[in-house]
């Protein structure tokens, strides 16, 4: 019992960014579950049906989704380098970054598009059994994910242009950047449970 | 160099000093205007109060109708005095047939999610968390005051969808399709319900988030988890539970919204699909993956409170303390891999099915090993018989009762037989609406002069008790009694079955005894509230317990904490033969002859 005591400090910024960091990797646990449940409806669904993509209907295209996997994974990349800890010294890095990676998040939410509508008209939609209901339903509701991790990196922008946010240093860009790279790693396993396999 | 063993230095405890307790939790200045002090507050603990007006109001409601559906089943055809004119004047007061399909499902959806939920956790969890582990707030006070606010928008979504054509919804608190689809439920209440949940939902993983992250960094120098007060312990895997399975139901509630609003055929089957039918078993497995964590979300929180309040009262340290946080920690675990118990009679594989009767039994160990530890607190104690204490009582008592009877459920050859059938109501009301209903009783009493600085009134909180416990056990005993007779779930009208009309007289009794609990509860209402404005006011420390939120006054200041205390002993330090005077010992409270040095490291 008769024990001194010792206490040990961290200097301040340091702990409150870690305070952030552990709510939002909490935050990304949970949403990840929303998409696992989202998939395991997806696999039971598959399981149960006796052909898929059931007799009669198309495989779903495969090119313009991989180019589509291509791009959001460059966004990451690209964002990545510009908010990295050794960037800060980099004047502009965090500028570039944030619109590069807003330049092909759009890009990708454009190419969305573009595989959507044709399928659509063809009368492929979202009452067309069970394969309609997921290929529509997964999809759009990661593309709903990745237009909020858009207008997340979209407000970061005027502090990087003025200079008041520094890439690294303030949680909310490491913060937003966590959340961008969890909607794309997202899209990697839905790009193939839904389109590949 | 005669004694080397006196000579040697006293071992050094570091108190890791992680969170940023001096300079992140800033003394924020008291917000002065009346909108940002009172509704759209920051501080935990306006929000825990908010939390508990928002769940009581929604125990009230969920209560009223919990007596119509009573009244309806013990006198079917007769109007239900007073409040039936009002609801029902087309049937001159009597309870219609949709009508009570849609009361039983409000009823268990508003007391579950709006109810049980904002009291315990959304209120206690908010209170207590900051305060029992030495913080000035939340980690994240906006993100807290748009969990409460978001949870009003579910709440107003559930309130609308009674008013809209073709009534609230109907198909059950677990909305199974095919009930819930636009072939079931074709009107909007159904719709709404589906929004609500979600709202409500989302509300919940916010504050799971809030509260993971403040036990895992906001905690005072010294307080490790395991000097964490059991409440606390509760509150927290409640909430590691609602961060990862609440997000589960939100994915099949959004699946069946989509199938009602945009024509998806997730859970279509049969006639009307043409290209690959869907499956309603689906809906229910996700419902179940959640919701049986959802039955661990809402009770650990009543054991953790029980856990600390049964020591406090026997003024004993917990018996076994590691031990029982430890076991909660394992159902905690368990409770995410047996679901299935829930859907034996769905037609699932065998092998699968004696999987998930096997982990359900497993629960029983680590519920036996906390429950045990219960009786061995209170064993050779000195007990002092408060109103906190008797409603910690009978929550052991009911929950007792409700854990037994849950054997009966969890093997597969008598759950094929009690499966839908009043004896199911009788087990869950008696676990999760019983003694999560008397934790939070408790809790009140407990924790009311903390939160308004009033004492409440003892004697009248004695009856309250007295009047809660014998009819809540009769009531739901009731249920397993009429349910082992063979009466099923959600009947209208039970007596148009022939061989269930000889259970007319116990399901009369149990209507009286739901009237006469509903009644009672009339004296917690007169007593909340003329304590609220005239009761005895609460020192700092009316109980003599020795957790943080007992040393500061109450009602605690805005930034709760002048200084962080520096946390040297466990929770329910009694009678330590090293204290004179008093048999309680605080948490921050140096003892008087073992010199305690402080000294900072680092910057």
């Amino acid at each position: 019992m008769s024990t001194a005591v010792a206490v040990t400090r961290f200097p301040v910024p340091e702990e409150s960014r870690r305070t952030s960091f552990v709510g939002m990797v909490m935050a990304l646990a949970s949403w990840t579950m929303l998409f696992v449940a989202l998939f395991f409806a997806y696999a039971v669904l598959r399981l149960r049906a006796p052909a898929w993509p059931p007799d009669g209907l198309p495989p779903l295209p495969k090119a313009l989704p991989f180019l589509n996997t291509l791009v959001l994974l460059t966004s990451s990349v690209v964002l990545h380098f510009g908010v990295r800890p050794e960037a800060e010294e980099k004047p502009g890095a965090l500028r570039r970054a944030l619109l590069g990676a807003l330049a092909l998040g759009s890009l990708f939410l454009a190419l969305q598009l573009a595989v959507w509508v044709p399928l659509w008209r063809s009368g492929f939609r979202i009452d067309t059994g069970t394969y309609g209901s997921i290929f529509y339903s997964l999809t759009v509701f990661h593309a709903v994910h990745v237009l909020a991790g858009l207008v997340a990196l979209a407000v970061l922008l005027p502090g990087a242009f003025s200079g008041r946010l520094v890439s690294g240093r303030a949680s909310t860009v490491r913060l937003s950047a966590m959340f961008w790279h969890f909607v794309d790693a997202v899209w990697v396993v839905m790009f193939v449970a839904v389109y590949l396999v | 160099m005669g004694d080397a063993t006196t000579s040697k230095p006293a071992p050094i405890r570091h108190l890791h000093v992680g969170p940023e307790f001096h300079a992140e939790q800033h003394i924020h200045p008291e917000p002065t205007s009346f909108l940002r002090k009172y509704v759209f507050s920051m501080d935990h603990k306006v929000i825990a109060k908010q939390f508990l007006w928002y769940g009581l109001f929604f125990l009230a409601v969920g209560g009223a109708m919990a007596m119509m559906l009573r009244w309806q089943i013990a006198y079917p055809g007769t109007p239900f005095p007073v409040l039936g004119q009002l609801i029902w004047p087309q049937s001159g007061g009597v309870m219609p047939p949709q009508s009570y399909a849609a009361f039983f499902t409000m009823h268990g959806t508003l007391m579950i999610f709006f109810a049980i939920t904002p009291i315990l956790i959304g209120a206690f969890g908010n209170f207590l968390i900051p305060l029992m582990i030495g913080a000035r707030d939340m980690a994240f006070p906006t993100l807290n005051l748009m969990s409460f606010w978001t949870n009003v928008v579910a709440g107003l979504c559930m309130i609308v969808s009674f008013f809209v054509p073709m009534g609230a919804a109907a198909g059950g608190w677990q909305s199974y399709p095919t009930l819930s689809t636009l072939v079931g439920s074709p009107g909007h209440g159904q719709t709404l319900w589906i929004l609500g949940i979600f709202f409500t939902g989302s509300a919940s993983i916010m504050g799971a988030v809030n509260y993971i992250t403040t036990v895992v960094r906001l905690r005072a120098p010294g307080m490790g988890y395991f000097q964490m007060p059991l409440s606390v312990w509760g509150i927290w895997l409640t909430a590691i539970l609602n961060a990862l399975f609440v997000p589960v139901l939100a994915a099949g509630v959004l699946l069946l919204f989509l199938d009602r609003v945009f024509g998806s055929h997730f859970f279509l089957a049969g006639a009307a699909i043409t290209k690959g039918g869907g499956d309603p078993v689906l809906y229910q497995h996700l419902f179940w993956i959640f919701g049986h964590p959802e039955v661990y979300i809402l009770i650990l929180p009543a054991w953790g409170i029980v856990s600390d309040l049964l020591s406090f009262f026997s003024r004993k340290p917990a018996f076994g303390y590691k031990a029982t946080a430890l076991s909660m920690s394992v159902i905690t675990l368990l409770s995410m891999a047996v679901y299935g118990h829930h859907m034996f009679v769905v037609g699932m594989s065998p092998l699968l099915s004696q999987g998930f009767m096997t982990l359900t039994m497993l629960i029983s160990i680590p519920s036996a090993v906390f429950f045990l530890n219960w009786l061995g607190t209170m064993w050779r104690g000195s007990i002092r018989f408060a109103t906190p204490m008797l409603f910690s009582l009978g929550v052991v008592f009911v929950f007792g009762l409700g854990g037994l009877t849950g054997l009966h459920l969890g093997a597969i050859s008598s759950d094929i037989y009690l499966h839908d059938s009043y004896f199911v109501i009788g087990h869950f009301h008696l676990t999760m609406a019983a003694s999560v209903l008397l934790g939070a009783f408790a809790a009140i009493y407990f924790w009311f002069p903390k939160m308004f600085g009033k004492m409440m009134n003892d004697t009248l909180g004695k009856w309250h008790f007295w009047l809660t416990i014998i009819p809540i056990t009769i009531v739901f005993c009731g249920m397993l009694v009429v349910g082992y007779g063979g009466m099923q779930r959600r009947l209208y009208n039970y007596e148009a079955y022939e061989f269930l009309k000889h259970l007319h007289p116990i399901n009369v009794w149990m209507t009286r005894a739901a009237l006469l609990l509903g009644a009672s509860q009339f004296l917690f209402v007169g007593n909340f509230l003329s304590s609220l404005i005239s009761g005895k006011k609460a020192t700092e420390n009316p109980w003599e317990v020795g957790t943080l939120e007992w040393t500061i006054p109450s009602p605690p200041p805005h930034h709760n904490y002048d200084e962080i205390p520096i946390v040297l002993h466990g929770p329910h330090e009694f009678n330590n033969p090293a204290v004179a005077g008093k048999d309680w010992l605080a948490q921050d409270e140096p003892i008087d002859d073992e010199p305690v040095a402080l000294g900072a490291v680092g910057s």
